[in-house]
């Protein structure tokens, strides 16, 4: 059966390879939405991983720490680096509210769906049933718009309107994602009763601040001079591992402090513009290898992982239909919007993954691979049918 | 690569990066470390303390006209298990295949900076030079050693056959260099000319040819200490295959680079970590292969591969530019990271051991270089200003010759820890010396970019 399968990977990737190379070769449209969000590095990484070829065993997985540590604070940080509060005013407040209630809706409702089913299949008990179905709903609060690439521009241009308003309900619903994540770390294995108390008294969110303003002040430090990009390009990585480093030692998330962190520069220092071009410059790269990395430890165990996914599928589907709607019910404004406007929120993109890989790392256990495994699968379904969506929603819109 | 003079008053800001720094470092220090998340924590942590802390001494050494390579591997030796412990020599070993990506992006970098043309228009200078150096290092260093080993504790011990074997192994290793040092003081100086091209071809060609050389003086050394008549043939013809595979490999890969340059070109940057990381783990894998199965010592040199790799795309393929511009995006951070780390494995304690004997080498190693690089470049016509400061470049010396002195150790145990004691205490000194000397020679000749 390995054999087997470790034979269909290579010929996909073969066929990827030729794909890049020859770009004449036409693909099948669903497979173009593969390309398109990068997920074949998924599989890439699974026939890499322990799985198959076994180059990316755990003993090196555990030599790369560092560079998945790079990976998890270098995504933070950019998305962190989205919230500039003065581009965000320029947008009508009631976009912000709409993306905040859209997100929390879709992860009120996949937390319930899953809090009420999934530890019974998996047994999941203890705090880790709270952590994991907050993950995945956080995982599922996020939207991403790679889908719209695939789409003409006469088409994205007689739906400006609505492409806007999903372009930026994308950016926002992350950090909904993002703050339901900070208290999954509360509830870290290793603590102890004694520390989640200490925690309701305040006194780690004591300790986090003081740190977190140290290392605030130690970024402005490196910024307080001009730096050339090449300069910039050793701070800023070595400030995210460093950053990184320190939250995994504090038993926190590199992904959540690094996106503080992100908020904070974009909207303190004067150097933001140099900083988001070096972020971005290795974006997609990033993205690439956290799909590698998480490819590398994905465990397809049964077929019934591929059904319980469907059904995270439908429950983030239904959340987000719901979300959608209610969106539209905000203001005289926002009814502009069609009521099915959730089919234009499907597509999942790079942060869930960056939330599933600092998950996996912060967790690491046999049900949190099944959970990333199953998560992962559900992101694909999504990453392929999104673009069907969406072109639903904009011939409603026209 | 900057090259503004850094200004008087950032010294202030650096002092209090290092102090917040500092205080961070001795907190993380004191918590106690219970998860294997936290283990991994504090290593990630002290990665990007040490990469921190290289840039600031970097900016704070180039006050004093120092070198930045300089202050990577004062950054290293500070953070390392000798000084402060924030580094430990288990943390070290862990990071050694972050250590290996990175001397693959140097090792194609180096490859990628050599020009056929320049080799050609100054091959009988740097040929020259290759054989002149060669042997008065090797002569020289083991006459010091045979007429002064009895003095020293570390070889006291020695009979005669054991101390001529000794000389013979420490001499060679004293050939070796190191490219990836050359390459990063180049690059820092912005250094181009006839004298930096030509330096840069005679320590990547002399690393090459050292193994060579290593392994007629592992077949002598066999002959002295345990008896025989001649030196084995079929070991030397083994080792030219393994160059002759390695350089083949790497002409491959290099094709492979340039096809993906010319058909596919996005993420170039992944790509080639990609490469840098297959070369380093399949070169283990190929080795381990051809010993385990099929009983053959074929060892093909991860090195050897991506910086022949790095020249092929230079000079047989149209986008040598591309790919060296590529590659110098990230060659700050790589600098940083590799240097520190090769700081923070710099053994003191073997300088502590057998510091007079290591200064007595490298000053005959000196001595050796500065008498072999005059007299080629003497007899090729050379500027003067050239053969008066090629010496100074071809001082530091790093893995190569640690790799070397493992090899010995292993075939003499009887000599082996001293052997290996010396050596990590030469290349302690040498690579201290080495970048501040080379960046002195470049600034000489007047070809170096920042003054």
């Amino acid at each position: 059966m390995n054999i087997f399968f470790a034979f269909l990977l290579v010929v996909f990737l073969a066929f990827s390879g030729y794909h890049l190379s020859f770009r004449k070769f036409g693909i099948p449209l669903f497979a173009r939405t593969f390309y398109l969000t990068g997920l074949e590095f998924l599989f890439l990484g699974l026939l890499l991983g322990p799985q198959f070829l076994n180059i990316l065993d755990l003993e090196t997985c555990g030599a790369l720490a560092p560079v998945s540590a790079l990976l998890l604070g270098w995504i933070g940080m950019l998305f962190g680096f989205q919230f500039e509060f003065s581009i965000l005013r320029r947008f009508p407040r009631v976009y912000f509210l709409a993306g905040l209630l859209e997100s929390l809706l879709t992860l009120v409702v996949v937390f319930g769906g899953i809090y009420f089913t999934l530890p019974f299949i998996l047994k999941i008990s203890g705090h880790m049933r709270i952590v994991i179905s907050m993950v995945l709903a956080c995982a599922a609060a996020c939207t991403a718009q790679t889908g719209l690439a695939m789409f003409s521009a006469s088409k994205i241009g007689k739906n400006q309107s609505i492409i806007k308003i999903l372009r930026y309900l994308s950016s926002i619903d992350g950090l909904v994602a993002m703050l339901a994540m900070l208290p999954v770390f509360v509830f870290f294995p290793h603590r102890t009763d004694t520390a989640v108390s200490r925690f309701l008294f305040g006194y780690d969110i004591f300790i986090a601040i003081i740190i977190f303003a140290a290392l605030l002040i130690l970024y402005n430090l490196f910024l307080i001079y001009r730096r050339e990009q090449s300069e910039l390009a050793l701070i800023i990585i070595g400030m995210v591992v460093f950053i990184s480093g320190f939250s995994s030692v504090m038993n926190f998330s590199p992904l959540i402090s690094n996106f503080f962190m992100g908020v904070c520069l974009v909207n303190l220092t004067s150097e933001k513009e140099k900083i988001f071009t070096t972020l971005v410059s290795i974006e997609k790269p990033v993205y690439l290898l956290l799909l590698v990395f998480l490819g590398s430890a994905w465990y397809i165990v049964n077929f019934w992982v591929i059904a319980i996914a469907a059904g995270y599928f439908a429950l983030r589907f239904a959340g987000k239909m719901i979300g959608g709607f209610s969106i539209s019910l905000m203001s005289p404004k926002m009814k502009e919007y069609p009521p099915v406007i959730g089919l234009g929120l499907i597509g999942q993109g790079g942060l869930p993954l960056a939330i599933l890989y600092d998950f996996q790392q912060g967790f690491a256990s046999n049900v949190s691979d099944m959970v990333v495994g199953i998560a992962l699968i559900s992101i694909i379904y999504s990453d392929v049918m999104s673009p069907m969506l969406v072109g639903r929603l904009l011939k409603k819109g026209e | 690569m900057p090259q503004a003079i850094a200004k008087k008053d950032h010294l202030l800001s650096y002092l209090l990066i290092i102090v917040f720094m500092g205080l961070l470092g001795l907190w993380i220090k004191g918590i106690d470390i219970e998860t294997g998340r936290q283990q991994a924590g504090v290593i990630i942590f002290s990665l990007g303390f040490v990469m921190l802390s290289a840039y600031v001494l970097a900016q704070i050494v180039r006050f004093f006209n120092l070198p930045m390579l300089t202050g990577y591997i004062f950054a290293g030796i500070i953070a390392g298990p000798y000084i402060s412990g924030f580094l430990t020599i288990e943390m070290v070993d862990r990071l050694r295949l972050i250590d290996d990506l990175a001397l693959s992006f140097i090792a194609l970098m180096a490859g990628g900076e050599l020009r056929l043309s320049l080799i050609a228009q100054r091959g009988k200078s740097i040929l020259l030079s290759i054989i002149f150096v060669t042997g008065l290092v090797i002569g020289l260093v083991v006459f010091c050693i045979v007429l002064m080993g009895h003095y020293f504790s570390v070889t006291s011990g020695f009979d005669f056959i054991s101390l001529v074997v000794f000389a013979i192994l420490i001499g060679v290793i004293c050939v070796a260099r190191s490219p990836s040092s050359a390459i990063a003081v180049i690059k820092e100086c912005e250094a181009k000319g006839p004298f930096t091209g030509m330096i840069l071809a005679v320590t990547i060609v002399t690393d090459v040819l050292i193994i060579i050389v290593f392994t007629i003086a592992i077949s002598l050394s066999k002959i002295l200490m345990k008896g025989g008549s001649v030196i084995q043939l079929t070991e030397i013809s083994g080792l030219m295959f393994e160059i002759l595979a390695s350089l083949i490999v790497g002409v491959i890969l290099g094709q492979i680079i340039s096809f993906y340059v010319d058909r596919v070109r996005q993420d170039f940057l992944l790509f080639l970590l990609f490469v840098a990381f297959a070369v380093a783990r399949l070169s283990i894998g190929f080795n381990h292969l051809m010993e385990v199965q099929y009983h053959i010592s074929l060892h093909l040199e991860p090195l050897l591969i991506c910086m022949s790799a790095g020249f092929y795309v230079q000079n047989f393929s149209r986008f040598g530019t591309y790919f060296h511009d590529s590659l110098e995006k990230m060659s700050l951070p790589i600098y940083a990271l590799f240097f520190s780390i090769a700081g923070a494995s710099l053994n003191f304690d073997s300088l502590i051991l057998c510091w007079p004997l290591a200064i007595i080498i490298v000053v005959a190693r000196m001595v050796g270089l500065f008498g072999g690089s005059w007299l080629a470049g003497a007899i090729s016509h050379d500027p003067p200003k050239f053969n008066r400061n090629a010496w100074m470049t071809y001082v530091t010396q790093a893995g190569v010759s640690i790799g070397l002195a493992q090899i010995a150790a292993r075939q003499f145990p009887e000599i082996g820890i001293h052997l290996n004691t010396v050596v990590l205490a030469i290349i302690a000194i040498n690579q201290i010396i080495g970048p501040i000397t080379f960046k002195l020679a470049l600034n000489n000749v007047g070809e170096s970019g920042c003054y």
